[in-house]
């Protein structure tokens, strides 16, 4: 112990200095963050607000369906987890394993145990359970495909039988719930869910534009690259906030959601291209040409051998796109006005019965939580991709 | 994994793509017509044929447009356009009201997306001219204003000599403030923010000695803070004429004149003495032949024929219903705006000592 | 027997690829551009319908609104007022990359260090403010820090009795004086300064001994600035808390500290990291051999893995660069005078939205293709040259 303190916290006198000092400047921070969290912060605002700072304006009667979808979701990654990864022969222990998920998940389970904490009522805490169960019951049901004959199937029949439990509870929920009334943390994923995904096809078409022999299509797809990427995302939303109704025929009123998922769109659209376009060229010329070998048309190389493997090895790069746009959803709110978490937050301070107390802070810190443990876990989980595939090693 | 990637990006891509249109066509499923929108058809006839006014509003100013508890708009402009929808559709709560921020409320009439803007905007020669807008009867005469904390010691404009005043970005009040400034040679550093939130925070922390808006709109805001009237003056000098207006698209006289004699209506209705709660009896026992062509009586025997026809394209009992189902100009003002302190003054009758004169209906 | 020569059997042109080429190619570029005329055409027909106007027209008319920080009449044209803005943009970009740099290299070594202490408090650092949206920091610097937590202006913190610190912003001694002649002096000090250094280094590898250049240099400049100083009677201004403002010295818009900071914090923390991951990219042999020649720790890392991981690292800063130019722009959610505030105000004034969005996107576009220029030189000069 003394010679690790030694070692690294006091080598020599500038040695000895810097940590004094830096333990000063931790110390000091740890006690203002503990003071603020534990005693001095007057959480009720957040925690009467808890409901709109997560789904907003969500018609109560309906809050069922989101729990339904929650539920939905959870079995089905469980289930996917547990069917599609073949564990060979566990040598972990039960306790090893249950380290390993917790590290992997605690700071989700801490978060949604502090969402439960803050609603203190007796719901909340039910739904945990529901949560938990749901968890248990998709990881045994995807199980049961592994040792069961439902082995045979392949696999995207069973990706498509998970998917569509909540997918098709997400359409009821959107047919019933006009997206206008969502809010708060909901319309940030929502946002960020569905602009990445439209904007999947368009980022792999202009990446294989942009590299493609063809030089009209090259030209057309890096003037629209560059273009975008050299405009600001705020200037971008600000425009298609006062601009997008006259570019389309005039019987359609775009709303402010449409507005900000078209704009996330085409600008995550030309930044994917670029990451797609590394890994386009991260795959050796050897595998393209062992396609012309077998006689493949340029097409069909593209399509089964290249641009698979260009996307499996940038997939740490994606994710790290999909954080950088989750993060970027917040300015849908300052420039279209959506109702997304961190205008809430701002919003909240100003109700009647908390004008002029200086909560900003509580609920700064409390939008900065949420965004942060998202953030955060999807980097962990991307680095952790990233070392099972193995990619750069090889 | 890519499968899985693939698959739900394909499921995604299917449902959003469809999402996008349900919460289009969520707010607009009425104009389902074909090209009519302006081009050859007025405004009217889709306003008639959907069966509901698009009406551009705001949902947070108190007195003028805010949310209540329902979910429902509230407010002096809301009411408005219940007015225009119960004379064009003879139904008040016909109506769909379109929050829109400041920045895009012209840009939504120009493009089509609402049908008419009844949110405090300032009647201007600028805005007649290049932002595509017809201004109607104006329904609140205003004036610009400056409010300030009660212990700043200010008592007058002429005090703010090198001062910090907080606008709202892209309004009228800017130009005003800046001209005001400078005719007074006070100096002002003015900073312009996106919305009255970010004002009332800079403004509750000091960083604005002055905001200066509509004195209509500062005595709203006044009300909804904690101790108001305490705690804000509003200084007693208005240095500017701000006509609060409806408006509509250029170029489509039909709709405008509907949209026009509908406003009128409530003011000409309160120089009859005609309240929602009498106008039946009114209508059945008068005599005066002014108030039943007014409210569109029909010549006895005749069946349907209105004594007066104007041939505005407006039911000729347009008046009625809006009277009836809103009120007359002197009911939603005094539901709306005498709550919040806000005098008649300008905005009385033209016989009472006000400039509201409602052309005779005849 | 003499081989035959035969031609290849001569393909249709319709099925030739190199024919089908340029008609995809053609196709696709018909398709992009129907698609553009189909949405010019409906701007166009939306545009008519509202008697609006779609050119640059509108640069000329009078602003109509005056900019805190500038002398801008309200009477001047708009596009006076957008010169205004792109200066502030540049200031706040420029300032802003210095410091950010700065920082993120000092927090990036400091993650690297063998002190256990400094090496945790970059790391949280790092991976705090990395998991943040920039928004909630600039919210958080401007409604939490700038207007909560500094003074109003009737007990504005006076720290040294040198600054005035108010959430009406942040007052600095300045100088009296023209400031023409002052940057001129200044740069003219630097250039001199940067002679007498190398003249030091040319003569240090004559003689052998030490060259200090460094030293040489920074004490000819401070001589040479102080000798401008007093040559051309320069003051100092104390500012001072004068009624409901300050006087004398230099008042920093607090919207511009709140952006300054929680981009400088923001940027610094990416940067932090590209550092550290260049400075790792060195190859180990290039430390082993420093200390095989006994050089300290920080010769090693000045003279060693610095530069060599500063060239690694440069296409990833430029890059970062140009997102902090870019976020920039975020400047106008806080009433801080730069481009696109001042093209959201135009737009609420009566400009037409569309040319003006679009003139200020160029503007940035611009911006961008400069900043990626100089990065690129840099790069290049940089670049190691393989064999």
């Amino acid at each position: 112990m003394i010679t690790w303190m030694r070692r690294n916290l006091f080598r020599s006198v500038t040695d000895s200095l810097l940590t004094v000092v830096s333990a000063t400047i931790l110390g000091i921070v740890l006690v203002q963050v503990f003071q603020f969290v534990f005693i001095n912060g007057r959480w009720e605002i957040i925690q009467v607000n808890l409901k709109i700072l997560l789904v907003g304006r969500f018609p109560d009667e309906l809050m069922y369906l989101v729990g339904f979808s929650i539920l939905a979701i959870c079995f089905s990654i469980a289930s996917l987890a547990g069917g599609l990864e073949r564990a060979p022969n566990s040598i972990q222990n039960l306790p090893a394993k249950l380290w390993g998920l917790f590290q992997r998940f605690g700071l989700i389970a801490a978060t949604a145990a502090l969402l439960i904490v803050l609603a203190a009522d007796f719901d909340a805490v039910a739904f945990g359970g529901y949560v938990l169960m749901s968890i248990v019951a998709g990881t045994l049901f995807g199980r049961l495909r592994r040792t069961t004959a439902l082995k045979k199937l392949p696999g995207w029949i069973w990706v498509l039988l998970n998917a569509s439990l909540p997918m098709v509870l997400i359409f009821i929920t959107i047919g019933q719930a006009a997206l206008e009334e969502w809010g708060g943390f909901l319309i940030n994923f929502y946002l960020a869910v569905v602009s990445i995904t439209l904007s999947f096809p368009l980022g792999v078409l202009l990446a294989l534009s942009r590299r493609s022999s063809l030089p009209l299509l090259r030209w057309l797809s890096t003037t629209y690259i560059e273009l975008i990427r050299g405009a600001p995302l705020f200037v971008l939303l600000l425009l298609a906030g006062v601009a997008l109704e006259f570019f389309i025929p005039s019987s359609i009123a775009p709303d402010a959601i449409f507005r900000a998922i078209t704009v996330f769109t085409l600008f995550t659209a030309a930044y994917l291209a670029e990451v797609i376009r590394g890994g386009l060229q991260s795959i050796p010329k050897g595998q393209a040409e062992a396609g012309k070998a077998l006689g493949l048309s340029t097409v069909k190389i593209t399509f089964l051998i290249t641009l698979p493997q260009a996307l499996r090895n940038v997939i740490p790069a994606q994710i790290g796109q999909f954080i950088s746009l989750f993060k970027d959803t917040t300015l849908a709110g300052v420039a279209l006005s959506v109702f997304e978490l961190l205008n809430v937050g701002s919003a909240i301070t100003k109700q009647d019965d908390y004008l002029g107390q200086g909560l900003i802070y509580e609920t700064l810190a409390f939008v900065a939580l949420l965004f942060w443990v998202g953030s955060y876990v999807m980097s962990r989980e991307s680095q952790r991709i990233e070392k099972k595939l193995g990619v750069g090693l090889r | 994994m890519l499968a899985v990637a693939s698959a739900a990006a394909l499921f995604l891509a299917g449902c959003a793509s469809t999402e996008a249109e349900p919460t289009t066509s969520a707010t607009t499923d009425a104009t389902t017509n074909p090209d009519t929108g302006a081009d050859n058809g007025s405004i009217l006839d889709s306003v008639i044929a959907a069966g509901v006014v698009r009406c551009g509003t705001r949902d947070a100013l108190p007195g003028f447009a805010v949310l209540n508890d329902a979910g429902e708009h509230v407010g002096f402009d809301s009411d408005f356009c219940r007015v225009i929808a119960a004379a064009v559709l003879g139904d008040a709560t016909a109506v769909e009201m379109v929050d829109l921020e400041t920045a895009d409320r012209f840009t939504a009439l120009q493009s089509g997306s609402i049908d008419v803007l009844v949110r405090n905007t300032t009647w201007t020669a600028t805005r007649d001219g290049s932002e595509g807008a017809t201004f109607l009867q104006p329904t609140f005469y205003d004036g610009q204003g400056m409010m300030v904390t009660a212990n700043s010691g200010y008592a007058k404009i002429s005090d703010m000599n090198g001062a910090i005043v907080c606008v709202a970005k892209g309004t009228t009040t800017e130009g005003n403030a800046a001209l005001e400034s400078s005719r007074l040679g006070l100096d002002w550093e003015i900073r312009s923010f996106d919305e009255t939130d970010l004002i009332l925070e800079a403004f509750l922390a000091g960083q604005c000695d002055g905001w200066s808006s509509d004195v209509s709109q500062l005595t709203g805001l006044r009300s909804a803070y904690p101790d108001g009237s305490a705690a804000l003056t509003i200084l007693p000098e208005v240095f500017s004429k701000e006509p609060l207006a409806p408006a509509v698209l250029d170029g489509d006289t039909a709709w405008a004149q509907a949209v026009n004699w509908a406003v009128l209506a409530t003011i000409q209705a309160e120089e009859f003495g005609i309240t929602s709660a009498n106008v039946d009896s009114i209508r059945s026992s008068t005599e005066d032949v002014g108030i039943l062509r007014f409210l569109g009586a029909e010549v006895p025997g005749s069946e349907g024929a209105a004594i007066l026809d104007p041939n505005l394209s407006l039911p000729t009992d347009f008046a009625y219903q809006v009277v009836k189902q809103v009120g007359n100009y002197g009911e939603i003002f005094a539901r709306n705006l005498t709550p919040l302190g806000l005098e008649r003054g300008l905005n009385s009758l033209w016989n009472d000592g006000g400039i509201l004169y409602a052309p005779p209906y005849r | 027997m003499s081989p035959q020569l035969s031609t290849p059997p001569k393909v249709p042109f319709f099925r030739d690829t190199r024919t089908l080429k340029w008609v995809f190619q053609i196709a696709a570029l018909l398709a992009v551009f129907a698609l553009l005329y189909w949405l010019y055409g409906n701007y166009q027909e939306n545009v008519a319908k509202s008697s609006i106007q779609t050119d640059l027209r509108f640069l000329d008319n009078p602003a109509y609104f005056t900019i805190p920080g500038s002398d801008l009449d309200q009477s001047q044209p708009v596009r006076d007022a957008f010169v205004v803005g792109f200066l502030n943009t540049l200031r706040v970009a420029i300032i802003g990359v210095a410091l950010a740099t700065v920082l993120g290299t000092l927090v990036g070594i400091a993650r690297l260090s063998k002190n256990f202490m400094v090496r945790t408090l970059g790391t949280v650092y790092v991976e705090l403010v990395r998991n943040l949206p920039l928004l909630l920091l600039l919210t958080f610097m401007n409604l939490a820090v700038v207007l909560q937590t500094f003074p109003r202006i009737e007990n504005a913190w006076l720290p040294l009795d040198l600054f005035v610190i108010s959430n009406r912003g942040i007052a600095i001694p300045w100088f009296i004086g023209s400031s023409t002649q002052l940057v001129i002096g200044i740069l003219s000090a630097a250039l001199l300064a940067f002679v007498v250094a190398r003249i030091r280094i040319k003569r240090a590898d004559i003689t052998g001994k030490q060259d200090r250049a460094w030293l040489y240099g920074i004490l000819t400049f401070l001589a040479l600035v102080v000798l401008i100083w007093l040559l051309f009677g320069y003051g100092w201004e104390l500012p001072y808390v004068d009624g409901r403002g300050t006087t004398g010295g230099l008042r920093l818009d607090p919207s511009f500290f709140a952006l300054l900071a929680s981009l400088v914090i923001y940027t610094s923390s990416h940067i932090a990291e590209i550092v550290r991951g260049s400075i790792l990219a060195v190859p180990r042999g290039q430390g082993e051999a420093a200390d095989a020649i006994a050089l300290s720790s920080s010769q090693k890392m000045r003279l060693v893995i610095l530069p060599q991981a500063f060239r690694i690292a440069m296409p990833a800063l430029g890059n970062q660069y140009l997102n902090l130019i870019k976020n920039s722009s975020l400047g106008a959610t806080i009433s801080y005078f730069e481009l696109t505030q001042i093209a959201q105000i135009t737009v609420g004034n009566g400009s037409p939205a569309v040319p003006a969005f679009s003139l200020t996107l160029l503007v940035y576009l611009a911006i961008s293709l400069v900043t990626s220029l100089v990065v690129n030189y840099f790069n290049r000069k940089l670049a190691l040259v393989e064999r």
